[in-house]
């Protein structure tokens, strides 16, 4: 057993500096000609949610960088069609282009290669490079501190979470919520129920009808339609959104959204590229709280200033580094220790969280 | 477990709808022999149209009309491409669906994601102490019940009245429909516009009344099931009620049963809808039947001087 971690770890670090192509630790990158940036997205960009929160940094990116970006829209997620559209950006001189989804990784990786003078970008991408750093954000910072805000409104002690798929992007964020509400009392229950889809207002808005018909009085949504918001409103509960502040959909209810400033990752980022100063991190960048990448929109009108005190009292601790949700101990759904006491779950885990915290209501599928 | 129960029988009407009017939209046109794949995109015209009306603060009764108005809209087109100029009908359908998504998408550009006022249900807020068919009746909406007598239009039209049957002959034997005085195209003209209209009824059914918002992408492949329910159904609107509702009630199911954590499979349930559909709409059409009940010129192009 430690012998294969040993060799495990020798393998990691030939393969490692394998990839890097040098003897040099870090990976750098010069770009060539003034600097041109596109940005390529799956769908609209103007989409209300995923997309419209990338689009944010991309216009901060023109404003405070003074640099004029390029869009594609609509682009698959589809190695052949991803492709034509970087080619054709390269050959009209893009230098900097930023991929926005996860099906874009491979392809993306494919063209890093053939293109070794092109600066690539992709959020929550799981491939890197030389010439590509994949990047997402620390979510679940975010939605611990409005489970905090959830536990602290609720009457039914019964919360709701409409989610996507069972990965692990999407586990983290409902094990987080769950565990800041119960950091607030220990009773709440926390129904999370998959669409098992990414992009469904409708069938969005029924799921979060079938949570909020179990009694639920706090519903939150981890996609990004903001129809389970309207649902709740139509119900009088409480609801939390997230990727852009939803409190349009419930103005009444809201109490927060879990939001991403892209702009926090994307200016600095773009800007050591043209400055000759990038150097592409080997597993990704993974942005949390601490500056700012995720955070929480403004809160609604029910949410308590004794609760407000509290979020910002264990945002601080987060900030500082004092702090990680994913602390033990922690239990899983069935009682059994997920994370011993005094330990945190490590990056690589996260990525593959595969259970429910206690708490939890409802079926994790087996994995794969 | 009573409330579990109707809870679920009184959300599987909104899951089932628009499935169902896409799918008797889609007998009309097929019955009268135009194979019509076109539903996906025709609904997301509908959707948006519907949406972009409202959201210009016209009544959201008006918004469901634009939305049909809007899907016969591009069905004449597609009818047009079909049957007059006699485009091959299975490629005219697959271009009809990206051009009505992509028209959809970019007319569309401004309403995205602005949640209004649309159609209400009976009752906005089911107060768990009603009874359960005051509680069942409350969760449904005005379009619920349109849908239903649209059904029995559908049905009745096809085979009680003179139209109807001449509209099945176009789609069974075109040539002898010809000798008998019926226009075949005209007749197909109108079959195609009027399932185009029904298509995109069911479109402005998932903004203007069931999600109250309009994005890209949120018909999210209905059209695709509305197509394969046609022929789940053998083209006949009674069994595509029948189909309709049993997806709808396995749709509907799986959340439920997740939100009170019954240990079910995930990907089990996501299975469910197509496999029981799929299963019971074949039996039914095993049970009693002879020979086919497909459109015998369903997909063919007709040509008065072909006739022989």
């Amino acid at each position: 057993m430690v012998k294969s971690f040993a060799s495990g770890l020798l393998a990691l670090g030939a393969a490692a500096t394998l990839l890097s192509g040098t003897a040099t630790s870090a990976w750098s990158f010069e770009l060539k000609g003034e600097p041109k940036v596109a940005f390529i997205y799956a769908a609209a960009a103007k989409d209300g949610g995923w997309n419209e929160a990338i689009d944010a940094g991309r216009a901060a990116v023109e404003k405070d960088l003074g640099l004029t970006v390029a869009v594609a829209e609509n682009v698959p997620e589809d190695a052949t069609k991803l492709r034509a559209a970087i080619d054709l950006f390269v050959k009209r001189g893009f230098n900097i282009i930023v991929g926005t989804t996860y099906g874009y990784s491979e392809p993306i990786a494919e063209a890093a290669k053939a293109y070794p003078d092109v600066a690539f970008l992709n959020a929550s991408g799981t491939t890197n490079g030389p010439n590509l750093e994949s990047f997402y954000a620390r979510t679940y910072q975010g939605w611990y501190l409005a489970g905090i805000a959830a536990g602290s409104v609720t009457q039914s002690k019964k919360l709701g979470m409409v989610a996507g798929f069972p990965v692990g992007v999407v586990n983290w964020d409902a094990n987080a919520f769950i565990l800041g509400a119960r950091s607030v009392d220990p009773s709440i229950e926390t129904v999370v129920v998959y669409t098992n889809s990414w992009w469904d207002p409708v069938k969005e808005g029924q799921v979060a009808e079938a949570i909020l018909d179990q009694n639920a009085d706090v519903l939150a949504t981890d996609l990004s339609s903001t129809s389970p918001l309207a649902a709740a409103e139509r119900r009088g509960a409480s609801s939390v959104g997230y990727q852009l502040d939803m409190s349009h959909a419930a103005p009444e209810g809201i109490l927060t959204s879990v939001v991403f400033h892209w702009d926090r990752y994307l200016v600095p980022t773009i800007k050591s590229i043209t400055d000759g100063t990038w150097t592409p991190q080997e597993y990704g960048a993974f942005e949390g709280i601490d500056n700012g990448v995720i955070g929480l929109a403004p809160f609604g009108k029910r949410v308590p200033d004794a609760a407000k005190a509290k979020i910002a009292e264990v945002q601080a601790k987060m900030v500082a580094g004092a702090f990680d949700p994913f602390t033990g101990p922690i239990e899983k759904q069935d009682g059994s220790v997920a994370v011993p006491a005094g330990e945190k779950v490590s990056d690589e885990a996260l990525w593959s969280m595969d259970y429910f915290v206690k708490g939890a209501i409802g079926t994790m599928p087996a994995a794969q | 477990m009573s409330g579990f129960l109707v809870g679920w029988l009184a959300a599987i009407p909104a899951y089932a709808a628009p499935l169902l009017l896409a799918a008797l939209g889609l007998i009309l046109s097929e019955r009268a022999g135009v194979l019509n794949l076109s539903a996906e995109g025709v609904m997301a015209i509908g959707a948006m149209t519907g949406a972009a009306v409202v959201l210009s603060g016209i009544a959201p009764t008006l918004g469901i009309l634009a939305g049909v108005a809007a899907g016969a809209g591009l069905s004449l087109v597609f009818a047009i491409v079909v049957v007059v100029f006699r485009g091959d009908q299975t490629l005219a359908g697959l271009t009809t669906v990206a051009v009505g998504i992509g028209l959809a998408g970019v007319l569309g550009r401004d309403y995205v994601q602005k949640p209004f006022a649309g159609i209400e249900r009976f009752g906005a807020d089911a107060a768990p102490a009603t009874g359960a068919f005051e509680r069942f009746f409350l969760q449904q909406d005005p379009l619920i019940l349109v849908t239903l007598v649209l059904v029995v239009a559908v049905w009745w039209f096809l085979e009680r009245t003179r139209a109807g049957l001449q509209l099945r002959a176009v789609g069974e034997d075109p040539g002898t429909a010809d000798v008998a005085g019926v226009d075949v195209q005209m007749v197909r003209i109108a079959a195609v516009v009027a399932g185009g209209a029904l298509c995109g009824l069911s479109g402005a059914y998932l903004s203007v009344a069931a999600s109250h918002v309009w994005v890209e992408g949120m018909i999210a492949g209905r059209g695709w099931i509305a197509v394969a329910l046609v022929i789940f159904a053998r083209w006949d609107a009674r069994r595509a009620l029948l189909g309709a509702l049993i997806f709808g009630a396995a749709e509907a199911l799986g959340p439920r049963l997740q939100a009170v954590g019954a240990p079910v499979p995930t990907y089990l349930m996501m299975m469910l809808p197509y496999a029981l559909t799929l299963a019971v709409l074949v039996l039914s059409s095993l049970v009693g039947r002879r020979g086919t009940d497909e459109p015998a010129a369903l997909g063919s192009i007709y040509l008065r001087q072909d006739k022989s």
